[in-house]
């Protein structure tokens, strides 16, 4: 760009490198544009830009680079393409499986799109080092644009100078002309008082012939108010990323149970799971028996460890902190903590069993004695029974080596070994596999395998008051997300800077009596058919009557 | 009558004062040519004709929804039928909006048949209350739903608009190579409209006809566990089978046209719940569409963009340009705050995450980039007139796919709202 080297205007007011149009008295600075008829560009009011440098460095070449609007519409651009792509096939951190592996799922599933999509990385599309660093470079950018625009914009706008030159003002988009009878001081004067009517702020300059009628400037300052809520929002978005700043993890709670929650001090209890389905009253025709559910929901009693937390061999002590159902749109929240309802599991749990021992000989039964699946005691009586545990299983199953073995933890198909004395047994006893479930029973033939003895004694429950069991499992999702309150004084700002850029605008009306030849212009950044309106009202009332859309000077840009 | 039979025939209502309205606007633009009398007074005397019709329409809208509200004891808002017709209210909100600041009846020539195919698009979809799920049991199902709708209708507005302006600028007579190139676009977003026509056609035909098919399909799906199941499901076909769903067999199939079982197979990669009856819509859509064209084109013997360009002659392009920005500029705030923040606000609170990068999040993010990296074509490089037109419509485009096509084609946490 060539830059005029003498950057004084006619005015006397001595302009920076870069200046457009004279930030006093609104004269184009650069010879073309001087000559030139079309009407002026008015962007930040011709005012030099702070990164419209004589000679750039490299620091001055970067900020020139993020300072450049278009490079910033790049930007968005290249981001909401690359967000699209991501949505093609789901992302793998959709899946919760620990045993997922994209490499395998992505061809396996979608073929060679799949393969292509996995090995150019979109299966993490928004974790990926080029889709943070296009949100990076445009936070970057929103700041060094607004920076670069907003100061010598607010300087523009506060020593802004009533008389103007003829040339800005015939070259606005919104100008009029037109000679004069009359006194020019009473004529601006009663013009001013038209325009005051309409809310703008008036003044006249100390001849009583030039006018500057101003509203909403503060509309001026919205798109960087916005920014700035945007630059929170980028910002809360990567502090996710800090390590604690973002819990998302996922705990299952069986009916009655208590269970740590990963990471942090606390204890939840699930008072108990409920589905509740809507009855065929409430549903539509098409929908009767569908089993709509109503609502899911969980009982919760939050504690807090005050002594012998993380502690392997003692039981912690616990304080009842919190109470709350949670429902899918009703989390727990306590401090930062959350718990939401994510999924459940309707299979019972069975957790204890007070079973009788039967001497099948005679017929008599003694008991029960109380048996429970976690941490089991180990010695128990029942009549002239004494039972000795010496083995169990919480998951019984046979491997392939024909050898018993245990798939979990959890108490899917429990199994107990005893070692039984007691009258008609031999008398270091003998050894008794105990299948609490009914189902276990048969699938593992107890019977066969505790050959004779099965013809001697049994281990039976009677009743169902006699088991105790969770009648559901709840998952819960835990989460803590300590950036949350931050995005959301960003997205305050970011609204207000909408609202105030977009429902309000800056318009400005500038004129000039020389001679008795009026001459008027008038500039806003948005909504020129209300500026016109304006302008045309003003004249009205001092007794010029024209078409607003006449005041148009071909520019008319929205 | 109860309410919602109250309701459903404010709907109706609503939909005919609308065409009525239309058939208005249409009037007051050719009476200028026609009429006798002072063609300015023409124009002031039938576009208000029209403007109380298409209010009127809208007010019966209104009962529809209020009266829907009080029956159901929820806010209309929650699925595929609702949601829709609540689009079309707010495409006329938005447009009675515009019209109170620009005073131009004529936009109403092309806003108004927009809302009128939207609320024909609407009534594909089952009309009944459906009680809500656990995850819409909030207020915010209220305030989220209805802004974003608000927002979106602004940029359909803005659309319709800048639509109207590429039809009134483009020239037909134009034979350079850019001529011809804008002349062909502009055919094939008139005939992308045709297509949607079209679907509304084919889903009334069959329906009326009582079309169906069924078949069986078998979905092998890995379980977070990596366990594999396989389940056999029936899917229920309401026109005639062009494509059939991914890996199953024709259980019972109408004869339409001696087509007994599907022509083709919906490939595997589709993978919206139901892609296979999708998919087949989408195609029967086409071709009922194009036949519509086709016989359109018949008739006028020339493309339809120079048959509608010199009915809009009388129109300053200028107003036209300025009323599709300040449309998206009016809508675009409303979006941020409806299809945004307040849908990060419930996220926040149902899933416990305000963010997730779920495909409807990410397509509302953009749409909120697309519209504002229109914002800043049209302050910063200057583009006015047919670039910005043409900007439009492509964002109308994008917001047609984030309302309709992410829940046809991206298994998400929206999908709930089922599209036929």
């Amino acid at each position: 760009m060539l830059l005029p080297v003498n950057t004084k205007c006619e005015c006397g007011h001595q302009n920076a490198v870069g200046t457009v149009l004279c930030e006093a008295c609104g004269k184009p600075l650069e010879k073309e544009l001087l000559e030139s008829n079309e009407p002026l560009e008015m962007r930040y009011d011709g005012v030099a830009r702070r990164s419209q440098k004589a000679n750039p460095d490299l620091l001055d070449k970067i900020w020139n680079f993020f300072s450049s609007v278009k490079i910033a519409i790049y930007m968005i651009v290249l981001t909401f393409i690359g967000a699209m792509l991501g949505t093609i096939y789901p992302q793998a951190s959709s899946f919760l499986s620990n045993t997922f592996d994209p490499s395998v799922y992505y061809p396996e599933t979608y073929g060679l799109p799949g393969k292509i999509y996995y090995f150019l990385g979109l299966h993490n599309t928004y974790s990926s080092w080029w889709f943070i660093a296009l949100l990076v470079m445009i936070g970057t950018s929103l700041v060094i644009c607004s920076i670069d625009r907003v100061l010598p914009l607010y300087r523009a706008l506060n020593k802004q100078q009533i008389r103007k030159h003829m040339s800005f003002l015939k070259r606005q988009k919104a100008t009029y002309s037109a000679p004069l009878a009359g006194d020019a001081v009473e004529w601006t004067t009663q013009y001013g008082q038209a325009l005051r009517k309409k809310g703008y702020k008036v003044t006249i300059d100390e001849t009583g012939t030039a006018l500057l009628a101003e509203k909403n400037r503060f509309s001026r300052w919205g798109p960087y108010i916005n920014h700035i809520g945007l630059i929170l929002v980028l910002l809360v978005l990567l502090a996710r990323s800090i390590p604690g700043w973002n819990v998302d993890q996922y705990v299952s709670i069986a009916d009655g149970d208590t269970v740590p929650i990963a990471d942090t001090n606390y204890y939840a209890k699930s008072e108990g799971f409920k589905v509740e389905l809507y009855d065929n009253e409430e549903l539509p025709e098409e929908l009767q028996n569908s089993g709509r559910v109503k609502s899911y929901k969980t009982d919760i009693v939050l504690y807090e460890c005050t002594e012998n937390c993380h502690d392997d061999f003692e039981r912690p002590a616990l304080t009842e902190v919190h109470r709350h159902t949670i429902l899918v749109n009703s989390p727990l929240r306590y401090k930062e903590l959350k718990l939401h309802q994510f999924d459940f599991n309707l299979t019972p749990r069975i957790n204890a069993v007070s079973p009788m021992i039967v001497n099948l000989e005679t017929g008599e039964s003694y008991g029960p004695f109380h048996l429970t699946m976690v941490e089991p005691e180990l010695n128990y009586e029942a009549g002239p029974y004494k039972l000795e545990l010496i083995g169990k299983y919480m998951d019984f199953s046979i491997n392939s080596q024909g050898e018993p073995i245990t798939l979990s933890n959890n108490p899917n198909a429990p199994a107990f070994i005893f070692n039984i004395k007691g009258p008609g047994l031999a008398d270091n006893g003998e050894v008794y596999m105990y299948f609490p479930l009914e189902k276990d029973k048969v699938r593992f033939s107890q019977d066969v395998i505790n050959r004779e003895l099965s013809k001697k004694i049994a281990i039976k429950v009677e009743g169902m008051e006699n088991v105790d069991y969770s009648a559901a499992t709840t998952y819960l999702n835990i989460r803590i997300d300590k950036a949350a309150k931050y995005l959301w004084v960003g997205a305050f700002f970011c609204m207000l800077g909408l609202t105030m850029g977009t429902y309000w605008q800056h318009r400005r009306i500038w004129l000039r009596i020389d001679d008795g030849q009026l001459t008027l212009g008038a500039h806003t950044n948005k909504n020129w058919y209300g500026l016109r309106a304006d302008v045309a009202f003003a004249l009205k009332r001092c007794g010029i009557e024209l078409d607003p859309k006449s005041l148009d000077n071909g520019g008319h840009k929205g | 009558m109860n309410w919602l039979q109250f309701s459903s025939t404010s709907l109706s209502a609503a939909f005919f004062l609308y065409l009525f309205a239309t058939v208005f606007y249409m009037v007051t633009l050719a009476g200028k040519k026609w009429s006798k009398g002072d063609p300015k007074q023409h124009e002031a005397r039938w576009g208000k004709i029209a403007f109380v019709t298409s209010t009127l329409g809208l007010i019966a809208h209104l009962l529809f929804f209020f009266t829907r509200w009080i029956g159901s004891g929820q806010i209309p808002t929650s699925n595929m039928y609702e949601f829709v017709t609540l689009l079309g209210m707010t495409i006329m909100i938005a447009y009675t909006i515009i019209f109170f600041i620009y005073k131009k009846a004529l936009l109403g020539m092309f806003a108004l048949p927009l809302a009128i195919i939207v609320i024909a698009y609407a009534s594909v979809f089952p009309s009944e209350v459906q009680p809500l799920i656990p995850a819409l049991q909030s207020n915010w199902l209220k305030i989220h739903v209805t802004m974003a709708a608000l927002g979106e209708a602004f940029f359909a507005v803005g659309f319709a608009a800048g639509l109207m302006y590429l039809l009134r600028v483009i020239d037909f007579k134009d034979t350079s190579k850019n001529g011809k190139r804008a002349q062909r676009w502009l055919e094939f977003t008139l005939i992308s409209i045709m297509i949607v026509i079209g679907f509304i056609i084919a889903a009334f035909g069959f329906k009326g006809m009582g079309y169906t098919a069924t078949f069986q399909q078998e979905n092998a799906s890995v379980s977070q566990v990596g366990e594999i199941t396989t389940t056999t499901s029936t899917v229920e076909y309401t026109m005639p089978p062009i494509f059939k769903p991914y890996n199953s067999e024709a259980v019972e199939v109408q004869s339409f046209l001696g087509i007994q079982d599907g022509l083709l197979e919906t490939p595997s990669w589709f993978n919206g719940v139901n892609s296979g009856r999708k998919l087949n819509t989408v195609v029967w859509s086409i071709i009922v569409g194009l036949l519509l064209y086709g016989i359109v084109r018949l008739i006028i013997r020339k493309p339809l963009g120079a048959a509608i360009h010199p009915a809009l002659e009388g129109i300053d392009p200028d107003d036209l340009d300025e009323i599709s920005y300040r449309a998206i500029v009016i809508g675009f705030p409303v979006f941020t705050l409806g299809a945004l923040i307040f849908a990060m606000i419930w996220a926040e609170k149902a899933w416990g995450r305000f963010w997730g990068w779920d495909p409807k999040e990410v397509w509302a993010l953009v749409t909120w980039l697309y519209y504002s990296a229109y914002l800043h074509f049209r302050l910063s490089r200057g583009w006015h007139g047919k670039p910005s037109a043409w900007l439009s419509v492509i964002g109308f485009v994008i917001v047609l796919f984030t309302l309709v096509g992410v829940n046809l084609l991206i298994a998400g946490l929206h999908s709930y709202a089922g599209v036929n």
